[in-house]
This record gives structure tokens, C-alpha cells and sequence, in this order.
């Protein structure tokens, strides 16, 4: 039985981190985390609302 | 946008609805491209083994799938020669860190050969038609003709300062680029490859939910039946009924993510009442391990009727298939055919793969049709592209509430607002990244890929690209990007075993 971490996995956007637990040459369980915050939608309270989309798109 | 647009009741002119399609539309094409060949292939494709193949081999492959004018012997014998140039230099540059010489590579180096030439062309292309992009939202990526009530870019044939007829010729030229390269090559690549793969038709096929919030609307977008790719949800893999979408229905758990909610954690909320408190509990890096059984995510865990959802291509073709586009039909039909498998295959790795190629074939083939609508519109003299009228606070109603739905090139993408006094009171962003790459819910199910690598084969856990194929099949997009850190660093996976 082999627990692996994937961290990061590339060739992607963003952050992503995968956990798996691998038993007789099969994954039987597993995880996915992303490690990074993003936080938009607090930067977003108490702006103007025509300009949400500028920001968004950014995601 | 279009969350702001329906809170204040807001119709957008014609001309901005084609150009928001069009703008949408070559986002597709262009991404999907570089999913396959950029962000892909090489899980599926050995680049070290394209140094052994016979240039004349690889010739006699391509020229015998299509009619592609880049396939003679010498061609190949070229990017041979420059492939080896970068590995005996030791500089193999984007193919360095995979995992060359693994026994589940199964391509002959001659069509390692094809697809690297492929990934190098694919390059050059990408950068060329985008620029359709680039002439209607100003640049790319993150377009900057877009305002509330319709689109800033003006369009007057008569103006060398708006969009004139000269540039619907451009940008004419450049979708037929574009069709071309999708249908020359990525097409014919995408089925030699995957007919070398076909037991990947039995992996991953994850939750079995599939939304679409449907896109490229034909007319005004509040007529949700009258979309391109329709609006739908399949459940449990049933392809024999696709239920409507009650927003109402979309909401999101934090019991295994880095936040709380006030009044507690078991629970999910609808995103008007979404909260975006962080809170993180996980171990200070470096570590070895999250703690899995508690908190261990960025990510929120979005459920429709308290069920995981698929979403992204796949999800998009299955819910047009199911709903009788005749279009999605035939060109899905033919991909099956080729193959030699049925429906059912397309619940799988591959079919996450196959599905993307066909929806950026179709979505290509849109594109001089959306182009042909600007066109016609501006000939009978229609140049209007925005609607001032909802433009000024002062016309607001005091408070207001609304939801924007897209499907981004990755999938769902849902956008809810609150607005008091004229600012934003809450806006929640439930995007395809957060759907696909969701953990745990307040009811222990797994999200989509977690879901979908159980029961994925590994023959060597130190080299675990099986997982990195079926991962990668949904294109992710962690939505982390707000660009304020070095993203673009390079990085070496690290691979642990215990």
C-alpha cells in the first residue's frame, strides 16, 4: 500500500495538490486540495458593481 | 457581467451578444488547443521516444489521417533534428519533468514524432488566432471592451475607428485558420492517439452529474431555451432524460474547507448568502501530509441539490447529445465510431478527452456564423452596442439581487450579487474549478476528481502519471489566479510515497 502526494501538479492554472491511496496497483482513495486562497469576492464588498467584471475576469 | 445585468434588469444590444459569443467562442478554441497539445499530450505522448522514429514513418502516418500540407518526409526530418538539438543540449525546456520511458506510454515513436511536430505548430497557431480576441476585447487575455448594458467597442462601417467591415475580414481569415488547424490536425491527432488508448474508455469516470448552465445565446439571454449548447442536467449517467436548472439548487459546503460559516460548518449555503471567511487550519508547510479527515482544501464544495457535479466539456456535450443537438450528435456518433465504442465510453477519461475536441470543432465552425451576424447586422445599419439606460446609480433600485451564468471553456461558471445602496453587498463566484476540484461535502461524498481516480491503475507509484491523465482530462483551473503571485515560476513536481 503507497499514499502519494502529487504537489503541485503541473501543466495546469492555478495550485493543485492531489493525494491518493494506492493499493494493488489501483487508487482506492483520494484528495483534492487546492493550496492557494483566492479571495475575490472579498475584494469585492463595497465596490461598484460595473466594475466587478474587471476583477472577476482575473479568476 | 451578467450577474450585474440581470440584478438591474439590463438587455444588452445584438451586436454585443455576438461579439460576447465570438469573444467566448475563440476562448474555446484556443484553450481546448492547448489543453490537448500544451497541457495534455504529454501524459499521453513519450517525447523521448520520438527521437527513435523514422521521420518517413511519421510522414507516411500523417499524410495517411490528413491532408494537412506540414507532412513530408523532410518536414519531420526537422523537427526530428530540432527535438534532438534540445536533448542533446540538455535543454529540453517544456518536456523536461515528465515521466519518459513509462511502461503506459503505448504510442509508436512515429506518432511521438507527429505529435510533437503538432505541439510546436500548435504554438504558432494559438498565438496567431487569438487574435480575433484581441480585436474585440482590445487584447489578451482578459478582454477590456466589456460594460455593463453591452460592449465599449464601437461598430460603424464607416469608421476606421470601430469595428468596419475590414475587420470582420480579418477576423474572417483568422477563424478559417482556426477551423483549419482543428480539423486538419487536432481531430485526426486526437483519434490516433486515443485509439492507442482505448482502455482509458474504462478510467475515470468520476460522479456521473453532469451540468451545464448551456452558452453562446441566439437571441436575448433571458430566452435560456434558445442557447447554441443548451442548458441541462444529466444525473447518474442517464442520457435518456436531461433535467432543468433551478438555480435556487446551487450551494456550497466549507466541512472540509479552509473557512467557516457563522452558525456552523455542517451546513452548505446558497452563494446570495455565501460567506468567504478564511480560516486555515492545515499543517505549516513544508509538510508531508493535509489532514483529510478534517479541513484540507482552498476550495469551497459546491453541490446542486446536495449532489457533486461534473462540469466542463464533457458535461456540455453529454447535456446537448441527451437534448437532441443534432449537430453534437452527429460529430459525437462519428468520434464513436472511429473508435469502435459506444456511448457509454464517453464516461471516462477518454471521453472527457474526446468531448473537448468535439466542442472545439463545432464551437469553430460557429464562429463565421456569429461573424456573419455582425456583419449583417451592421449592413442594415443596426450599430448599436450598448444600452446606456440602467448606466447610472441614480436609476437604481435601493437594493437588488441577481445571478450571471457562463460556461467558461473549463465549464460552469455561476457569478451571484447583492446590491445595497448601490454597492456590493455579497458577490459569490462558483466557478468550474471549485465544481470539478471540490473536496469532501458536509455529507463525506467525494468531488469530481476525486470521484474519478478511484480504481485508477498505477504501475509505479514514484511515477504516477495514470493520475496525472485522469486529472488532467478535466483541464484544471484552480481560479486561484489574482495574479499577484509569481505563477509563471517554474516548479518541479514533487512525488511522495509512503
Amino acid at each position: 500500500m503507497a499514499k502519494i502526494a502529487i504537489d503541485p501538479v503541473t501543466r495546469i492554472e492555478g495550485h493543485l495538490r492531489i493525494e491518493a491511496q494506492v493499493e494493488g496497483g489501483r487508487v482506492v482513495d483520494a484528495w483534492s486540495a487546492s493550496t492557494m486562497f483566492r479571495g475575490i469576492e472579498r475584494i469585492l464588498l463595497g465596490r461598484d458593481p460595473r466594475e466587478a467584471w474587471a476583477f472577476t475576469q482575473r479568476i | 457581467m451578467r450577474g450585474v445585468e440581470n440584478a438591474l434588469g439590463i438587455t444588452i444590444p445584438d451586436n454585443a451578444r455576438i461579439i460576447r459569443n465570438l469573444i467566448a467562442g475563440i476562448q474555446y478554441v484556443q484553450d481546448h488547443v492547448i489543453h490537448f497539445y500544451h497541457l495534455h499530450a504529454l501524459d499521453w505522448v513519450d517525447i523521448v521516444s520520438a527521437l527513435q522514429a523514422d521521420p518517413a514513418g511519421t510522414a507516411k502516418l500523417a499524410q495517411s489521417i490528413s491532408d494537412w500540407p506540414n507532412s513530408s518526409v523532410s518536414y519531420f526530418k526537422g523537427v526530428h533534428a530540432k527535438l534532438k538539438g534540445f536533448v542533446d543540449a540538455g535543454q529540453l525546456g517544456p518536456f523536461s519533468n515528465a515521466y519518459w520511458g513509462h511502461p503506459a506510454y503505448k504510442l509508436p515513436p512515429e506518432a511521438n514524432l507527429m505529435a510533437v511536430a503538432h505541439y510546436l505548430e500548435a504554438l504558432e497557431w494559438q498565438r496567431e488566432v487569438i487574435k480575433i480576441h484581441a480585436i474585440l476585447g482590445a487584447k489578451n487575455p482578459h478582454a477590456q471592451t466589456y460594460l455593463v448594458g453591452g460592449m465599449s467597442i464601437p461598430v460603424d462601417p464607416n469608421s476606421q475607428n470601430a469595428l468596419n467591415a475590414g475587420s470582420i475580414a480579418t477576423m474572417s481569415a483568422l477563424a478559417k485558420q482556426a477551423h483549419d488547424f482543428v480539423a486538419k490536425v487536432y481531430i485526426p491527432d486526437l483519434l490516433a492517439v486515443a485509439s492507442f488508448y482505448k482502455e482509458w474508455a474504462g478510467y475515470g469516470g468520476g460522479v456521473g452529474n453532469f451540468l451545464s448552465y448551456g452558452e453562446f445565446p441566439n437571441d436575448n439571454i433571458s430566452n435560456t431555451d434558445n442557447l447554441w449548447l443548451p442548458r441541462g442536467i444529466i444525473l447518474n449517467k442517464d442520457l435518456s432524460t436531461v433535467h432543468p436548472v433551478d438555480q435556487a439548487k446551487v450551494s456550497e459546503y466549507v466541512t472540509h474547507s479552509w473557512y467557516e460559516y457563522p452558525g456552523g460548518d455542517g451546513k452548505s449555503k446558497h452563494p446570495w448568502d455565501g460567506v468567504t471567511d478564511h480560516k486555515y487550519t492545515g499543517p505549516n508547510p513544508p509538510y508531508e501530509w493535509l489532514n483529510t479527515d478534517g479541513k484540507y482544501s482552498w476550495l469551497k464544495a459546491p453541490r446542486y441539490d446536495d449532489q457533486a457535479m461534473e462540469v466542463g466539456p464533457l458535461a456540455r456535450m453529454l447535456v446537448a447529445y441527451a437534448s437532441g443537438h443534432e449537430r453534437v450528435q452527429a460529430v459525437v456518433n462519428l468520434v464513436l465510431q472511429k473508435l469502435g465504442v459506444g456511448p457509454a465510453a464517453l464516461f471516462s477519461t477518454l471521453g472527457r478527452v474526446a468531448a473537448r475536441g468535439v466542442e472545439t470543432l463545432l464551437t469553430a465552425e460557429m464562429l463565421p456564423v456569429w461573424l456573419g451576424d455582425l456583419a449583417a447586422n451592421m449592413k442594415r445599419g443596426d450599430l448599436k452596442i450598448h444600452d446606456g439606460e440602467m448606466w447610472e446609480p441614480s436609476n437604481w433600485p435601493k437594493t437588488a439581487q441577481g445571478y450571471g451564468w457562463h460556461e467558461a471553456p473549463r465549464g460552469a461558471l455561476g457569478h451571484w450579487i447583492k446590491i445595497e445602496n448601490r454597492k456590493i453587498a455579497n458577490y459569490q463566484c462558483v466557478v468550474p474549478g471549485t465544481w470539478n476540484g471540490s473536496p469532501r461535502d458536509g455529507n463525506g461524498q467525494r468531488g469530481p476528481y476525486e470521484q474519478a481516480l478511484l480504481d485508477t491503475p498505477v504501475a509505479d507509484p514514484e511515477q504516477p502519471v495514470e493520475i496525472l491523465r485522469t486529472v488532467h482530462s478535466f483541464d484544471p483551473c484552480m481560479a486561484c489566479a489574482v495574479h499577484v503571485v509569481d505563477s509563471k515560476r517554474r516548479k518541479i513536481t514533487r512525488v511522495r510515497v509512503l
